[in-house]
């Protein structure tokens, strides 16, 4: 029995999650005893109890971004999104990191749950409060929210670092051995990438963050790891599942291969191009598509890479390159990689264009293409990925301290992890971080972004904040 | 903590299990009896520790500081097995499930040897997603350049900037004015169910769109190595989809080929290399793929495959021809017949040849599709055909040449009638009667006029006597009920039989003119005549009264 009950928790994890966030949208909206708030009641009762009965209790846990349900991680389902993501925000602004339902349920006691969880929203210390209205209810225990500690940090950002740099070698000894008309070890290039999906899923914002960092030589390897990077969280977001991520992430990697048949000289040329130059320049993702065909026999994901680095300079509009003759709808993949390159492409500093953009810049270049060069639809998952304030973005905060954005904060676009590198009297300082999220007893915010600036201008580098 | 004996056991029947998981199928009892076996093992020390965890090393595995296995050499050696893609831990957790024990032990089985895969073990493992399995991997196996970080944060960092660019910054926010700011755009219910729909309708084989992008390549290239080489990688693909099933990739492609050629903007070299693309698709190569597939049991639906049929050059009917001999199941037949039954149409004369097929149940099968495809050019094939000494290809010409022949062909049929087997025979008679000419009512009435005719068996003068019925002349009926009446001395119940195989005859011509003969046998004592005489009444004033 306790097998079973372990393996359907996986399943009814997704579901259960989803029905306490409707339960909670309907409270919100509508009387505690109306019809529509008391079917999600019961509903979530029916969901819970039998787990209830098989597992003893039902604890439900939020760390980092996810949910937890008896310990086991909860997939973020994209067709439950907008109730997961509700539920997120709401727990974390009650500071509420844990719910343990103890025994079977009845419709009172999530009644009064639902009640104290609304009431609680109103009070400057909204955690207090529900942990005092709750206290009769011996079968509802909460928990507080807790922080993610430094020292975890450290070790998940020595994790993230070794990943990304893995995937960087990785990718230039792939390009060497194109070049030398050698094989390629796809065992490897699937390992290289199912870690890369391993961190996106548990430590999204590190690896992300990874991508903000542009101070290398070797453009093009970095660039096509960060495009698997930024796509594979893209397919994060849109609910793809992680052998799809791997695939997605694998064809990333290899958009740009084309550019290995570019002579060096006129990629590495540092004035602007000839006519001529760049008609061979737009000749990569030809190049590109017979590479990956060549490299080895047709398999899905060859077939699937081909098509990608092909189209990948198309656009959404067929505006772009190479030109042609019958146009078809863009594949999936393509679509989703030719934002991530673009946007990462306009960050970075190239031979020819040395100056980068700034990436909240940028950002606004990609929703100015949006629908034109680009999918709106992925540009606004995109955009709610990448938040208001990009990693590697330079901002001053209301209390006159300048710092770097961090790490995004999914739920609260524009409120992410800042570092600060000057404080408020303008002395440089060691680079603390702090979280925009975090208010005073009155409920305001602590700090807040009053205005961007270019970190490009001040020739800042990044590498040495977030390495 | 358990003892390192039964650790020792269980790892033992690991190594048991690696071998023999791969000789049996999956669905085999056996196969269910070495997982269920092993599982057993395994939750019942789980049951009291909470979790096994081994250690992986090269030639060993250890548990609690132990070696509990040690393998030399690099085949059959378990630790090597998991060791040489990274593994160095592996632990097992308490409320394993069978199902994901199964899934393990398949990964085990794996024959990375022979098997030509692109994932590893940690791959597999990877994909399987485990929730009780858990496993530790040193990635560093998989790097060329270890020191490629250290260099890279090293370089990164070098390029330091002094702090005075940071303290300018400051010092200009102030008066810089603040810049747009992006609003990120809330994700609505309409965008993730637009999602979901693309992932739905994201498929997995992507052949088509890569069969489609060669076709613009090759209209971009000016070089003739690059020319064949774009029309090999079409070959590939269309290969690659048709070998998974996707017929509509060869669809698709005989579709563009005849477009692009169609014209006379068709440069000589394109043309010459999708005339190469057209051959390959009728090769045996290509045509075993999808004889491969078909048997698999991939169902193609019916259109397509006539659609197929009817692009490809008739030059594949050979091919088809070959893999009809070689198919296992009816419904893979089936499919073939009835792309060669398309086919055919362009070609019956390469069709017929299949005639000449050693295999016995492919001449059958020509004959069907000759039949289905119905040119009369084939009835000179089908001649020959009737002489085949196998009796179910005779009967299937003789059906056939019923079906599609002419008064020409029933001086065949006539000999066809006086064939040794019964069954040939009575497929003769439909066949005669189905022409239906004068000579061939001729023909049967000879036959039951014939002093033999009564020594037939019923079964065969019955299927005269219904034959002779369709044409429902005077003479028929006349001849019937003489037979109805005759009364003999000598051999008296053949002459019964015949008697009541004429009444049968009779019911089905459904002439009154029989009604009254029939009437005065209808409690004849013999039965065979009784039933059959009571049958025809039945079936003539039922008739009447439905026409009344």
């Amino acid at each position: 029995m306790r097998e079973r009950s372990e393996v359907d928790l996986r399943l009814a994890g997704k579901t259960i999650i989803n029905q306490l966030g409707v339960v909670l949208r309907t409270g919100q909206i509508h009387d505690i005893d109306n019809v529509a708030v008391v079917d999600a009641v019961d509903k979530f009762i029916r969901l819970v109890n039998p787990v209830i009965e098989a597992e003893g209790l039902l604890k439900i846990d939020v760390i980092g971004e996810f949910f937890y349900i008896n310990d086991s991680r909860v997939r973020y389902p994209l067709e439950y999104m907008l109730n997961f993501d509700y539920l997120l925000r709401e727990f974390q602004r009650r500071e509420l990191g844990t719910v343990v339902f103890g025994a079977r349920l009845e419709t009172d006691e999530i009644k009064t749950f639902l009640r104290v969880f609304m009431s609680s929203a109103y009070s400057g210390t909204p955690y207090d409060a529900m942990e005092a209205s709750l206290e009769e209810c011996t079968n509802i225990r909460i928990d507080r929210l807790k922080k993610i500690t430094e020292d975890g940090d450290m070790d998940q950002k020595k994790i993230v670092k070794k990943t990304y740099f893995n995937a960087v070698s990785f990718t230039e000894s792939v390009m060497n051995r194109v070049k030398a008309g050698e094989k390629v070890n796809m065992k490897v290039a699937k390992r290289v990438v199912e870690s890369m999906v391993d961190l996106i899923l548990s430590e999204e914002q590190l690896l992300v963050g990874m991508t903000a960092i542009k101070d290398y030589d070797e453009y093009t390897y970095h660039h096509s790891v960060n495009v698997s990077v930024l796509s594979i969280a893209m397919g994060q977001k849109i609910g793809l599942s992680r052998k799809a991520l791997t695939e997605l992430g694998l064809v990333a990697l290899f958009h740009d291969i084309g550019k290995m048949e570019i002579p060096k000289e006129i990629l590495n040329k540092p004035s602007a191009f000839t006519e001529e130059e760049w008609s061979i320049i737009r000749r990569h993702p030809y190049l590109g598509a017979r590479v990956l065909l060549k490299l080895k026999g047709f398999d899905r994901t060859s077939i699937r890479s081909a098509v990608v680095a092909f189209e990948h300079h198309l656009h959404y509009d067929y505006s772009g390159y190479p030109e042609v003759r019958n146009p078809v709808k863009l594949d999936f993949y393509t679509r989703i990689i030719t934002i991530a390159d673009q946007y990462d492409a306009m960050t970075s500093s190239r031979v020819y264009a040395r100056v980068p953009l700034a990436p909240d810049r940028a950002l606004r270049i990609i929703m100015e293409r949006s629908g034109s060069e680009l999918d709106p639809v992925l540009c606004k998952f995109f955009t709610n990925m990448i938040g208001v304030y990009p990693v590697g973005s330079l901002v001053l905060l209301d209390t006159r301290e300048m710092g770097l954005v961090y790490e995004c904060n999914p739920l609260f676009a524009d409120r992410p992890r800042v570092m600060i590198i000057v404080d408020g009297n303008g002395r440089m300082t060691e680079g603390v971080i702090a979280d925009l999220t975090e208010r005073d007893t009155e409920g305001r915010y602590l700090k807040s972004i009053v205005k961007t600036l270019d970190p490009n201008r001040y020739r800042l580098n990044l590498a040495k904040y977030l390495l | 903590m358990p003892h390192a004996q039964e650790v020792k056991e269980i790892i033992q029947a690991l190594v048991k299990a690696k071998k023999n998981l791969r000789i049996y199928p999956e669905n085999n009892p056996v196969y269910a009896r070495i997982v269920d076996d092993i599982h057993a093992r395994i939750t019942s020390v789980l049951e009291y520790t909470g979790e096994l965890s081994l250690k992986i090393r090269q030639h060993d595995i250890f548990f609690d500081g132990e070696s509990v296995y040690h393998g030399d050499g690099k085949e059959e050696n378990l630790a090597l097995f998991f060791f040489k893609d990274g593994v160095r831990e592996l632990t097992f957790n308490k409320g394993l499930p069978r199902n994901e024990m199964e899934d393990f032990l398949g990964i085990l089985a794996v024959d990375f040897d022979r098997e030509a895969l692109d994932d590893d073990i940690v791959t597999l493992m990877w994909e399987k997603d485990f929730r009780f399995i858990h496993y530790m991997v040193d990635d560093s196996i998989l790097l060329e350049d270890e020191t490629y970080e250290e260099r890279a944060v090293e370089e990164a960092k070098k390029a330091s900037q002094d702090n005075e660019g940071i303290l300018q910054a400051y010092r200009e926010a102030s008066s810089i004015e603040a810049g747009p700011v992006t609003h990120v755009v809330p994700i609505t219910d309409a965008d993730l169910d637009h999602m979901i729909r693309e992932i739905e309708e994201d498929t997995d084989d992507k052949s088509i769109k890569l069969i489609h992008l060669l076709f613009e390549m090759l209209s971009q290239v000016g070089d003739t190595a690059e020319y064949a080489e774009l029309a090999g990688f079409i070959g590939s693909a269309l290969d690659f989809a048709v070998r998974h099933g996707n017929l509509d990739a060869a669809v698709y492609t005989l579709e563009k080929i005849d477009k692009e050629t169609a014209g006379d903007g068709c440069e000589n070299e394109v043309r010459a290399r999708l005339e190469d693309l057209k051959r390959f698709m009728c090769s045996d190569d290509f045509v075993s793929g999808i004889a491969e597939v078909l048997d698999e049991g991939t169902e193609f639906d019916e259109a397509l495959l006539q659609r197929f049929a009817s692009l490809l050059d008739s030059d594949a009917i050979p091919s088809f021809i070959h893999v009809l001999g070689e198919l296992r199941s009816a419904q893979a037949r089936r499919a073939v017949i009835s792309i060669l039954s398309e086919l055919g149409r362009k070609d019956i004369q390469s069709v017929a040849r299949g005639l000449q097929d050693r295999r016995w149940y492919v001449v059958r099968n020509i004959i069907c599709i000759l039949r289905q495809i119905g040119d009369a050019t084939a009835v000179e094939h089908l001649v020959r055909a009737v002489r085949h000494p196998d009796k179910r290809v005779k009967k299937e010409a003789i059906r056939t040449l019923g079906v599609m022949g002419t008064a020409d062909v029933l001086h065949v049929l006539n000999e066809c009638i006086s064939d040794e087997d019964e069954l040939v025979r009575l497929t003769a008679v439909r066949a005669v009667g189905l022409i239906g000419t004068p000579l061939s009512k001729k023909i049967l009435l000879d036959r039951v006029a014939d002093r033999g005719f009564r020594d037939k068996t019923f079964n065969e003068k019955r299927e005269f006597f219904e034959v002779l019925s369709r044409w429902r002349d005077d003479d028929v009926v006349a001849l019937m009920i003489r037979a109805l009446k005759r009364r003999t001395i000598f051999k008296r119940a053949k002459n019964t039989e015949t008697r009541a195989a004429a009444a049968h005859g009779l019911g089905m011509t459904g002439s009154a003119d029989a009604l009254e003969p029939l009437m005065k046998l209808k409690n004849a004592k013999n039965r065979l005549l009784r039933d059959n005489v009571q049958a025809a009444i039945k079936r003539i004033t039922g008739e009447r009264e439905k026409r009344s």
